[in-house]
């Protein structure tokens, strides 16, 4: 085989190869090749995929800026808008104050990383701090239930496709289109790849930072809204989105340090969780067995899918990253 | 004044530039322990007594060496975020496997810290972020705690426990002196040993360390490994602590640790080692849960109280750094 060509995939391929290999392994075993497994998976992928946009946009930002306050900000949006949607009856109104106590964490790590010049790593991790405090005080003695309406539409859909998903769908390639299409786009991408030269650019460090984490805490609030009507809100439901979300990213071929998002491998990445969680399900592994699996083949897609080529361009390469290429220079201090 | 070196002046004195940048997060979260020591001995005097001390230092033990591994793996410009896991995990091995067969314990203790030096070799030979490689590993630490312990359980070894409940003489708590030498050992082998020297060098600028003939994958390996030591010494610390063993015991670590460094005066940059700096952090940490649990505050509102302190502390240093340019 000839490894050099590996090189030249897209580099959301080879998360949908990974989910695409997860399913035929599935059909192979399960010994029916229905649409069902799909239609399952495409009726959970979506949330991950909401959080994962997020999460893509603020990595998208350059080394260093990473939200890890999704989780518990997903969890308060759950019980929240279920909470306002119970008092008021609107399921509308729910999701809004979704949205808008998602502004208000991610406003909390803003001014931290942007006035107090906190590290985003520490900075989300007081939000989230903040986030889990309000959604334990919510949820002393909570009852509530989704709207009927909202939990109809997020369970509804026509020929096996399921209607929500096609709507992240389309959010997903309007958000590859901003990406692709628009200043501010182009803007992200210039300020990730070198953050130095873009502000000598004139590219302003706060017109960024403040869109992507204000993005990334609406998107993980309101998909923890939706989460919680499609099931039950739950102080513990985001928990398990902060390391999905990152990891899902990654794969997707999202450069951890910056400068290239790839918002259609977030799909290939969460369907690629999903469709395992199920075939490992399927084949009767225990919860421990498929954690263990789930580390292995993320550390391996990430050997193989990786940014460095399989095969060094030379070996006098002495940096772990090609060293002539400039968007992958390390960076000087970020935050300092 | 014939020294070269940039000097800048705090409170009349004046001192070389690049230490003071160095030491001064530190010496603010000194002062913030100092402080929320004193609180706490004012809401409950009784703390100011070997059982005292004991009993509030105790939980915060295997939170400092677990910072210290995470000061350790930031040094080198990486990012732990397996940690909280992987200590969990030692707990397991500990209460059951060590107790039982001590010969196989340490072996799974010896072949988990040769793990993390193959991490530590995947990062470098394949370019992945240490964040997302971590990460990978943590769910096998998850996965592997939970076969050995599906439930928490076990009982930790005797001599573990042997230790815990030692009474050392002229009243020192025995935490502290863990604290202490744990913190020693990683503060001289980061800062007086070529070891040390080699990691930072990796952190700073590794083209330096390859040009200097340095090989970066076995630095980077040898720096995964002694990570890797120093969350087994953190579990062994947590199973004595708790008795037990608990794959979910701390999860909460990963992140905690990384605020301890950053409180401690490190940087995501690498290149920068704290040791004394982190233990300030992670004591403070610590410390701030017996605070509030002192004040009687409801345990649902700790985390918030807790996120504002981080910030107000690292708040400020910035203040206290303006000053002092």
């Amino acid at each position: 085989m000839n490894l050099r060509a590996l090189n030249g995939m897209p580099p959301w391929a080879w998360s949908f190869l990974a989910a695409v290999l997860v399913l035929i392994l599935t059909y192979g075993i399960s010994g029916q090749g229905d649409g069902q497994t799909i239609t399952l998976a495409l009726t959970v992928a979506p949330y991950l995929v909401l959080v994962g946009l997020g999460q893509m946009l603020v990595m998208t930002a350059g080394p260093g800026n990473i939200d890890v306050s999704v989780a518990k900000v997903f969890s308060l949006g759950g019980l929240l808008s279920i909470a306002v949607a119970e008092s008021t009856g609107s399921w509308l109104l729910g999701l809004g104050a979704a949205c808008g106590v998602g502004l208000c964490m991610a406003s909390i790590s803003v001014i931290a990383i942007l006035l107090v010049r906190i590290p985003p790593i520490v900075a989300t991790l007081a939000t989230s701090l903040i986030a889990s405090a309000i959604s334990l005080t919510l949820a002393q003695g909570f009852q509530g239930s989704a709207h009927p309406d909202l939990r109809a539409f997020l369970n509804w859909s026509p020929l096996g496709v399921p209607a929500f998903a096609v709507v992240v769908a389309a959010f997903t390639l309007a958000v590859s289109w901003i990406l692709a299409r628009t200043v501010w786009g182009a803007q992200l991408l210039a300020f990730g790849q070198a953050r130095r030269a873009a502000q000598f650019a004139g590219i302003r460090a706060t017109r960024i930072l403040v869109v992507v984490y204000l993005v990334s805490g609406i998107l993980a609030a309101l998909a923890g809204a939706l989460r919680a009507s499609f099931s039950a809100p739950n102080v513990e439901l985001g928990n398990d989105y902060l390391l999905d979300s990152i990891a899902v990213v990654v794969i997707g071929g999202t450069l951890m340090s910056g400068g290239r998002a790839v918002p259609l491998g977030v799909w290939g990445g969460a369907l690629f969780f999903i469709l395992l969680d199920g075939l490992l399900n399927l084949i009767g592994w225990s919860y421990a067995g498929q954690n263990i699996l789930k580390g292995f083949l993320v550390l391996t897609v990430l050997f193989l899918a990786n940014g460095a080529p399989l095969i060094a361009p030379s070996a006098a390469s002495a940096t772990r990253k090609q060293p002539l290429s400039p968007e992958t220079e390390p960076d000087e201090a970020p935050h300092e | 004044m014939t020294s070269q070196t940039t000097r800048t002046n705090l409170f009349g004195i004046t001192f070389p530039k690049g230490r003071v940048r160095r030491l001064l997060p530190a010496l603010l979260t000194l002062v913030a322990l100092v402080l929320i020591l004193l609180i706490c001995g004012t809401l409950q005097p009784r703390i100011w007594s070997q059982i005292g001390f004991t009993l509030i230092f105790s939980p915060i033990v295997a939170l400092a060496i677990a910072s210290m591994a995470q000061m350790v793996m930031m040094s080198i410009g990486d990012i732990d975020l397996g940690v909280g896991f992987f200590v969990g995990m030692v707990t397991t091995i500990a209460a059951t496997l060590l107790r039982d067969t001590p010969v196989f314990g340490a072996l799974a203790l010896i072949g988990s810290v040769l793990a993390y030096a193959a991490l530590g070799a995947i990062v470098q030979l394949r370019g992945v972020p240490s964040l997302i490689a971590t990460l990978g590993a943590s769910f096998i630490w998850l996965g592997i705690g939970m076969v050995i312990l599906p439930v928490p359980g076990g009982t930790a070894p005797g001599w573990l426990s042997a230790y815990v409940f030692w009474t050392p003489p002229f009243g020192i708590p025995v935490p502290l002196v863990t604290m202490a030498v744990a913190t020693a050992i990683t503060w001289w082998m980061m800062q007086r040993s070529g070891l040390g020297v080699r990691f930072r060098t990796l952190g700073s600028n590794p083209a330096a360390l390859a040009r200097a003939g340095g090989s970066l994958v076995v630095t980077r390996m040898l720096a995964y490994g002694v990570v890797g030591c120093l969350g087994v010494a953190a579990g062994l610390a947590l199973t004595g602590e708790i008795g037990g063993g608990d794959v979910n015991a701390v999860p909460g670590y990963t992140l905690t640790t990384v605020a301890a460094v950053i409180l401690g005066g490190g940087m995501f940059t690498g290149g920068r080692a704290v040791a004394w700096g982190t233990l300030a952090g992670a004591v403070t940490l610590g410390l701030l849960t017996v605070l509030l649990t002192l004040l009687n505050l409801s345990s649902n509102l700790q985390p918030a109280v807790q996120g504002g302190i981080v910030i107000a502390v690292l708040a400020g240093r910035l203040l206290v750094e303006r000053v002092a340019r």
